[in-house]
């Protein structure tokens, strides 16, 4: 007679399950995390996005008023402006233009004057001269 | 027993055959065909686009702008976005300037790409794409895209040229550096979804557009508006065909102002007529009749033939040569070179070029630049016409000698003239400083010394006397500065031969200070209806050169020889009411 009175079972071996569960779970938490990751890349990817349209919107919008300016500022605007009246000329007589020496660049020596006494000056004659009332 | 086994065969063959079927079909489609289907599906989602280079701007020598771009977009459609074309359409045809109806017609379509409108402003574009985002529609696209302006509109339109509406340079400088204003466009390889929505994190190979370079030209601005006030002032006030002006440094060669009459606008190209499309500067050739006279007379000195003490006899206003009469317009007797000049004699003029050989001679006209293109960076540039002596009659010399039987172009006569002003050596006209980063493009060299210093000298002398109370352009003088020039007049050449009666072409070239010239200037009046009487170089296009030289001297801060005399002019200063 068999003196084992448990009834035959199939024991369950928990480390190995545990262990089962455990690495699941964590594939799953890889898993999700990826698709997280993946999501925040998208999410990013479209904020990177609206962030250059908004630029590129604003660059376009600074290159039309940049143009609308010229515009506004160019010759034959000002022309029409003075034509109109908006804008008036004022003469400045001759008599009232104080002439002073131009700054002397440095010689082709390479020797810098602390002086200027060429008097052939771009368009000046006299730099020395001054005129004024 | 072994029934059971066969059926077990029989599935696990079963199941084996299947999956081997899947693995090789997997193969097939992952390896052997993965080229086929990789373009396959790049097609569907994989798009190039294009990032387009800037076009470079126009600026004049200080930096003012003179064409820039304004940012624009085409509006396109993918058809197959559409749910419903009629309330895309309600809602959209107000930003596009178009009816409801024709922008209907144009989104029913299941065309994915469809071009709806060109050249929408940047706000009307924006607020479209905002009023459909607020209305959760789809469809419609945006493109980027420029247009070119021109600030100043007709200003300086014959040298700047214009571009057409791919956004390629047409006439002027626009065409001459097309290539270094356009620029490289660049792109990118992206993928977008359903929607037509960029995926980002996919996005594949990418070049940055090479932006254009920017040119800046020799035109002074300042300059140009005086020059284009005076030429337009002569144009209103005379009516004549055409109108042509030059103002150059003739120690560079650096073109400073051109103006030209009729003239157009480039923003509306295609309101102009071609006649006022062409920059006679360097595309029209004429007699320049008596202006060409320092030709005969710095080659006889530089060669020695003539010199201070020559005096010709000038026949007192008739010299019959090759059975033809050469006349003046007044009777002289002895005739020293300066008086040939300030008296404008065609018979001294003449008599001069008799002296010297007919190859010497043809040899100046070339070395001065005649009968070949300056080389000036514009299209259209003609060489003139310049006959070689075994294509002369018997009164080609003479006639040459004085202007006619010779065809040049207003450039041309801007350098020979400046020849003169800077010592003898012929120019090349630049006409571009700079492109991109302050790069020079050439350098300001002579094409060749022409005539001696002391020849040109002495010729630059005496046409200082040609502004004189006693020359024939006295109106050319500038108060304050000494002018040399050269007044011509031409009888204008009809379309079958011959001069016709009462037109004429007349011009003043000169330079200012005439003691250490800065500016080389040309005025020519083509056919004004004033009467042969009045229509004289010296009576009508001198003075304009003179109010030229007065206004430009004011603005370029020359010091006059006498302050005094200046007390009464002034220069223009902006003040804002």
């Amino acid at each position: 007679m068999n003196g084992n009175r448990r009834r035959p079972t199939n024991s369950i071996e928990v480390n190995v399950l545990a262990r089962w569960v455990v690495a699941v779970f964590f594939f799953g938490l890889a898993g999700l995390f990826f698709v997280y990751l993946k999501n925040q890349q998208h999410a990013v990817g479209d904020e990177a996005r609206s962030v250059e349209y908004a630029l590129r919107e604003v660059e376009a919008k600074n290159e039309a008023l940049k143009a609308r300016i010229t515009g506004l500022t160019s010759r034959g605007a000002l022309q029409r402006r003075v034509d109109e009246g908006y804008i008036h000329l004022e003469p400045i007589l001759d008599s009232a233009i104080a002439r002073i020496t131009p700054p002397q660049p440095a010689e082709p020596d390479g020797v810098l004057r602390t002086a200027s006494r060429d008097p052939d000056s771009r368009f000046g004659g006299s730099p020395q001269r001054i005129i004024s009332r | 027993m072994r029934k059971t086994g066969t059926r077990i065969g029989l599935v696990c063959g079963l199941m084996v055959t299947v999956f081997t079927f899947f693995a090789w079909r997997l193969i097939d489609l992952q390896v052997a065909q993965h080229d086929f289907f990789s373009r396959k599906a790049a097609e569907k989602h994989c798009i190039r686009i294009v990032i387009p280079a800037r076009r470079g701007r126009i600026l004049d020598r200080n930096g003012e702008e003179l064409a820039v771009n304004i940012p624009v977009r085409t509006v396109t459609a993918d058809g197959t976005h559409i749910r419903n074309p009629a309330v895309l359409a309600a809602l959209a045809a107000p930003f596009l300037d178009m009816s409801p109806k024709d922008l209907g017609e144009k989104l029913s379509t299941q065309r994915q790409y469809v071009v709806i409108r060109r050249e929408v402003s940047e706000e009307k574009a924006q607020a479209m794409i905002a009023a459909m985002d607020k209305a959760g529609l789809h469809g419609l696209y945006l493109e980027e895209g420029s247009v070119r302006s021109y600030p100043n509109a007709e200003m300086l339109c014959h040298v700047i040229g214009f571009v057409d509406h791919t956004g390629h340079g047409i006439d002027g400088i626009e065409k001459t550096f097309d290539r270094e204003l356009s620029g490289q466009d660049g792109f990118r390889m992206i993928e977008h979804d359903r929607k037509g929505r960029e995926i980002v994190i996919y996005r594949g190979q990418e070049q940055l557009p090479q932006e254009g370079s920017d040119i800046r030209l020799t035109i002074d601005m300042g300059l140009q508006a005086i020059v284009e006030r005076e030429v337009d002032t002569t144009y209103k006030q005379l009516h004549p065909k055409a109108v042509t002006a030059v103002v150059s440094d003739p120690n560079t060669g650096e073109i400073l102002a051109m103006a030209c009459r009729p003239n157009f606008n480039p923003n509306r190209f295609n309101d102009a007529k071609p006649d006022e499309m062409r920059n006679r500067a360097i595309s029209d050739m004429y007699e320049p009749g008596s202006t060409f006279k320092i030709v005969v007379t710095s080659a006889a000195y530089n060669e020695g033939i003539v010199d201070d003490k020559t005096r010709i006899y000038c026949e007192n206003g008739h010299f019959s040569y090759g059975g033809k009469i050469i006349r003046d317009h007044h009777g002289y007797g002895d005739l020293s070179i300066p008086e040939i000049l300030m008296k404008s004699s065609n018979v001294g003029a003449a008599k001069i070029s008799l002296r010297m050989g007919d190859q010497c001679y043809y040899d100046y006209v070339r070395r001065f630049g005649f009968g070949e293109k300056t080389g000036i960076p514009l299209q259209g540039e003609i060489s003139g016409l310049v006959n070689p002596p075994h294509r002369w009659d018997m009164l080609t010399k003479t006639r040459m000698a004085f202007g006619q039987s010779v065809a040049v172009t207003p450039i041309q006569m801007v350098m020979a003239m400046s020849t003169i002003a800077n010592g003898g050596k012929l120019m090349k006209p630049r006409l571009v400083l700079s492109m991109g980063e302050g790069t020079s493009v050439e350098k300001a060299l002579p094409v060749r010394e022409v005539v001696t210093r002391k020849t040109a000298g002495y010729i630059a002398t005496a046409l200082q006397r040609v502004v004189s109370p006693q020359g024939t352009a006295p109106l050319a003088k500038i108060e304050g500065y000494p002018v040399a020039g050269k007044t011509g007049t031409a009888q204008k050449i009809g379309t079958h031969g011959g001069y016709l009666d009462g037109r004429y072409i007349v011009s003043f070239a000169g330079f200012m200070p005439a003691d250490a010239p800065k500016l080389t200037g040309l005025v020519i009046v083509d056919d004004a209806p004033i009467g042969s009487e009045a229509n004289y170089g010296g009576l009508v296009a001198a003075p304009v050169f003179s109010r030229i030289g007065s206004r430009a001297a004011r603005y370029f801060d020359m010091v006059p020889e006498s302050s005094g005399m200046m007390a009464q002019s002034g220069t223009n200063s902006l003040t804002a009411r």
